[in-house]
């Protein structure tokens, strides 16, 4: 009787967790907080958004070099963006500071500015004896190939950063909640065969 | 929020009660861990038959109120419930605690498994301290007595709590100051709220079952 009774009330404490959660879902304001960044060209690109997919508007961004220099900082606008020009070669650490203890961090590694930079360097080398081929250069087309490339990708890579942070689901909360009745059932099974015994 | 030196120490942590990986220093790891071990294998000696569903229930409502956000400012912070597990389960909070959190750390990637230890620690230690400040002015008569008990017990648990965090990233040479000043700021609407919740919980509990507050006491 009053194991049962236990259980009845435990069940009604379950009930009204669920019911304030799910009253609760209209956060807007969210958990984690993360800052995502890529280089097209000489510019490195930002956008900063909470776990619930929330923009996080005007937090500000601090950028700072291998040794841990400050380069630069700026905020971000009413999208989540920040874009820079590269001001140094090297790895670059873009922290994001929205408030609240909540912070996220980036690093462009230098390799991929290297990389982003060369194609720059070598269109300028190129440009001046331009002209005279006629047609395009290996260069040229390598250029624009990887420049259309930045352009398509760009909506793929936001929906990897979009994927990769959202916040916890339903079917996560439910398993959760399963595993730790499923482990009161192992608790209960080993309870019960030493009591027999 | 004007960023100081000690907001780098909240980096990787996306909220705060948490203590995400990557922010401590192996000892403190190690102490949390070992200290954590120690208040779960007294609460799993104190765990009989009849108390398993209700660590399991609370262990359910402490996993699911991480989720439940109070918003303050840009940001928010979210509810513990650590309070109302140490009332009901005194020494049992561990184990329910540890449970929570761990499923916390792999779903929702709250915290983290290394730092398992000492989010137990910094929930569960305030819950049971928070039992035996409060858990008898509980079953008092007073109807008064007993609700502002219950409301002290929501409160102070999450304070504590606070203050453990802060000492916790004391070892990452942050100020203790700053931090506990920015936590508790942060935490004061979550108190507030967790008072509220456990006053209820214990109100309701008195009129519909009130063995299960004396329980904890008939056992010893």
């Amino acid at each position: 009787m009053k194991k049962g009774n236990n259980i009845r009330f435990s069940f009604i404490i379950l009930f009204l967790t669920s019911i304030i959660l799910t009253g609760s879902n209209v956060p807007a304001l969210a958990h984690k907080v993360i800052i995502f960044a890529w280089v097209e060209g000489d510019t490195v690109f930002t956008e900063s958004k909470f776990s619930g997919g929330k923009k996080a508007i005007n937090a500000r961004v601090e950028i700072f070099d291998k040794d841990g220099k400050k380069l630069l900082e700026g905020k971000t606008d009413n999208k989540g963006e920040f874009s820079f020009k590269i001001p140094k070669l090297t790895d670059l650490r873009i922290v994001l500071n929205a408030g609240m203890g909540h912070k996220a961090k980036w690093t462009v590694p230098e390799s991929e500015i290297r990389e982003a930079g060369n194609i720059l360097e070598k269109k300028s080398a190129v440009e001046p004896s331009g002209p005279t081929t006629v047609g395009l250069s290996k260069e040229e087309v390598k250029k624009i190939i990887e420049d259309s490339l930045d352009k398509k990708l760009r909506p793929i890579v936001r929906m990897i950063t979009e994927s990769k942070n959202t916040k916890p689901s339903l079917t996560e909360i439910i398993g959760g909640i399963g595993y730790i009745f499923g482990l009161m059932g192992v608790a209960l099974y080993f309870k019960n065969r030493r009591k027999k015994r | 929020m004007k960023s100081s030196k000690y907001s780098w120490f909240f980096l990787f942590t996306g909220e705060k009660m948490h203590i995400s990986e990557g922010v401590l220093s192996a000892p403190v790891l190690v102490t949390g861990a070992a200290l954590a071990v120690t208040g779960i294998s007294v609460g799993l000696k104190k765990m009989d038959y009849e108390k398993i569903p209700q660590v399991a229930v609370l262990s359910a409502a402490f996993f699911v109120a991480s989720l439940i956000h109070v918003p303050m400012g840009p940001s928010s912070v979210h509810l513990i419930l650590n309070g109302i597990n140490g009332l009901l389960l005194s020494w049992l909070c561990f184990p329910s605690i540890l449970i929570a959190l761990a499923l916390q750390a792999i779903l929702f990637q709250f915290g983290g498994i290394t730092v398992l230890g000492v989010n137990t620690i910094t929930m569960a230690l305030p819950a049971v301290i928070g039992y035996y400040l409060f858990g008898r002015l509980i079953k008092e008569k007073n109807r008064l007595l007993s609700l502002a008990a219950a409301f002290a017990c929501g409160f102070f648990s999450v304070f504590l709590s606070g203050i453990l965090v802060a000492g916790a990233l004391l070892s990452t040479g942050e100020s203790f100051i700053s931090a506990a000043k920015l936590i508790l700021l942060a935490h004061i609407p979550v108190m507030i709220i967790e008072g509220i919740i456990t006053m209820f919980c214990v109100a309701f509990l008195k009129k519909v079952k009130p063995e299960l507050l004396e329980g904890v006491y008939e056992k010893r």
